[in-house]
């Protein structure tokens, strides 16, 4: 009798703390990652501004900032590319062979990431706004290569530029149940002297994203 | 990428009506019943079926639900439907929205389409066990999330493009009931309006590998005198991937959206 109490005592506490391991390590059935839901950037959306810039590029971004970003695309509605972000929630939609991002803003778009084994393919977009992005799973951990980008997007707000050579190695993983970890490796052969690595943390949105269309309230497009 | 489908359609459309007012010199009355005559590319009425997808059979989700996800090609309506009973101011309007050569329409300057607007472009379903996706190629790069995991509309506070979607399997019919919209889209290049009163329902069922059937009916007693059914297919695209389309990026229609 005795005994028998025991071993369920032991069973509860095991279940228990399977179960808040499992809130620890948010997984899906096939043991990947979970990042799905909505997530808003923790921080500042800008990047540090320590980027080992080659001089004309430094040149550039410090234009921007003096002409007080007059000619960011983002006030033209066109899309945000892949490291810039805006501080409105982000959706993650999750299957086992794609990856959709759903923005809110700054243009009420998306982005796909290819699971599905896939090599890079440039043929139909050599230079998008938000790149060709293939991903694969390292343990928990889901890495995205991504290429094809043009060189119009900007990589935060002041303007930080980056060439058509940008390539982007962004690792994602849930270090515990309220926060999604993104490092960013960003190589640029044209504008960086040497690779340069940032990480930001996203929190749960606690809100499902809204419709917002930027075309809609601007005045410098559409019209 | 930009693509300018609508530019060339206006272009057509325009060379059609030249070419008919070179034929029958016109007064002013004459010419809006010539240009009344004008079918925009967006309404005009299909001859024949559109040529099958591939054939195979239905894929399925892991909980036994077809699965709809893939890249499909824009949603053609069937030939012979029974067009919109209007009221009359309905009729009006887009009677003039089309004789202006659908300059006004807020698709062609990078606004959503809105519900069930079909575009010649593709768009992408990506299904989960609780949500349906839907991403579209263009006229703007954006997308529709339709719940599946509950059976009520939330409540609408501010009217919505998309509007407030939830889907419900019927066997092997997934039935998209949607409401909550403004009334600033049209349904079609036609200028078809609406108002806020606007219910929309579409049954889609994946019939085989490559073939998916779009039954939508259209309830808005505020516009249409009887709730206006269309039936559509869309082929599944096999052959290339979507592209980015940025509406924004070099939106030359708007220089073609001049109106008389």
């Amino acid at each position: 009798m005795r005994w028998s109490i025991l071993l369920a005592l032991t069973w509860a506490a095991g279940t228990l703390l399977a179960q808040s391991s499992a809130q620890y390590l948010p997984l899906t059935p096939d043991g990947k990652g979970d990042l799905s839901g909505g997530w808003v950037v923790r921080d500042s959306t800008n990047l540090p501004d320590d980027l080992p810039y080659r001089p004309e590029a430094l040149k550039l971004w410090q234009e921007r900032k003096a002409d007080l970003a007059k000619d960011d695309p983002a006030t033209y509605c066109l899309p945000n590319g892949v490291v810039r972000v805006t501080s409105l929630p982000y959706k993650i939609v999750q299957t086992p062979k794609l990856i959709v991002i759903l923005s809110e803003g700054n243009t009420h778009s998306f982005r796909r990431i290819f699971l599905d084994g896939r090599a890079h393919n440039l043929d139909l977009e050599p230079n998008s706004w938000t790149g060709d992005s293939i991903g694969k799973w390292e343990g928990t951990t889901l890495v995205v290569d991504t290429i094809g980008f043009n060189d119009r997007t900007w990589l935060d707000d002041t303007g930080k530029p980056h060439s058509d050579q940008l390539h982007v190695i962004e690792r994602y993983r849930r270090p515990d149940a309220g926060r999604l970890e993104v490092q960013y490796t960003i190589e640029d052969p044209k504008d960086l002297t040497r690779p340069y690595t940032f990480t930001r943390a996203f929190v749960p949105a606690n809100r499902e994203i809204q419709e917002r269309f930027c075309t809609e309230q601007n005045h410098l497009v559409g019209k | 990428m930009k693509k300018n489908y609508l530019g060339w359609a206006i272009s057509l459309a325009a060379a059609s009506l030249l070419l008919s007012l070179a034929r029958t010199p016109a007064t002013a009355q004459d010419q809006i019943k010539v240009t009344g005559k004008i079918v925009p590319p967006g309404a005009a009425a299909p001859k024949a079926l559109p040529p099958a997808g591939p054939k195979g059979p239905v894929p399925h989700m892991a909980d036994g639900k077809p699965d709809l996800s893939g890249i499909w090609n824009g949603q053609r309506a069937l030939p012979n439907q029974e067009p919109p009973v209007m009221l009359p101011w309905a009729e009006k309007l887009t009677a003039e929205r089309t004789n202006n050569y659908s300059a006004d329409d807020p698709e062609a300057r990078c606004l959503p389409g809105g519900v069930p607007r079909a575009a010649p472009y593709h768009y992408q379903l990506v299904q989960t066990p609780k949500l349906l996706l839907m991403l579209f190629e263009g006229n703007i790069h954006s997308y529709r999330q339709m719940f599946l995991d509950r059976s009520e509309h939330l409540k609408i506070t501010e009217p919505l493009w998309y509007g407030e979607s939830i889907g419900s399997w019927d066997g092997d019919t997934l039935v998209v009931d949607t409401v909550g919209f403004n009334d600033k889209f049209w349904f079609d290049m036609a200028g078809h309006p609406h108002t806020t009163q606007l219910h929309v329902m579409e049954r889609y069922h994946r019939r085989d590998f490559g073939n998916l059937d779009i039954g939508i009916t259209i309830v808005d007693p505020g516009t249409y005198s009887k709730p206006w059914v269309i039936q559509r297919v869309s082929t599944l695209e096999t052959g290339i991937e979507m592209s980015e389309y940025v509406c924004n990026e070099n939106n030359s229609d708007v220089l073609h959206l001049v109106g008389k």
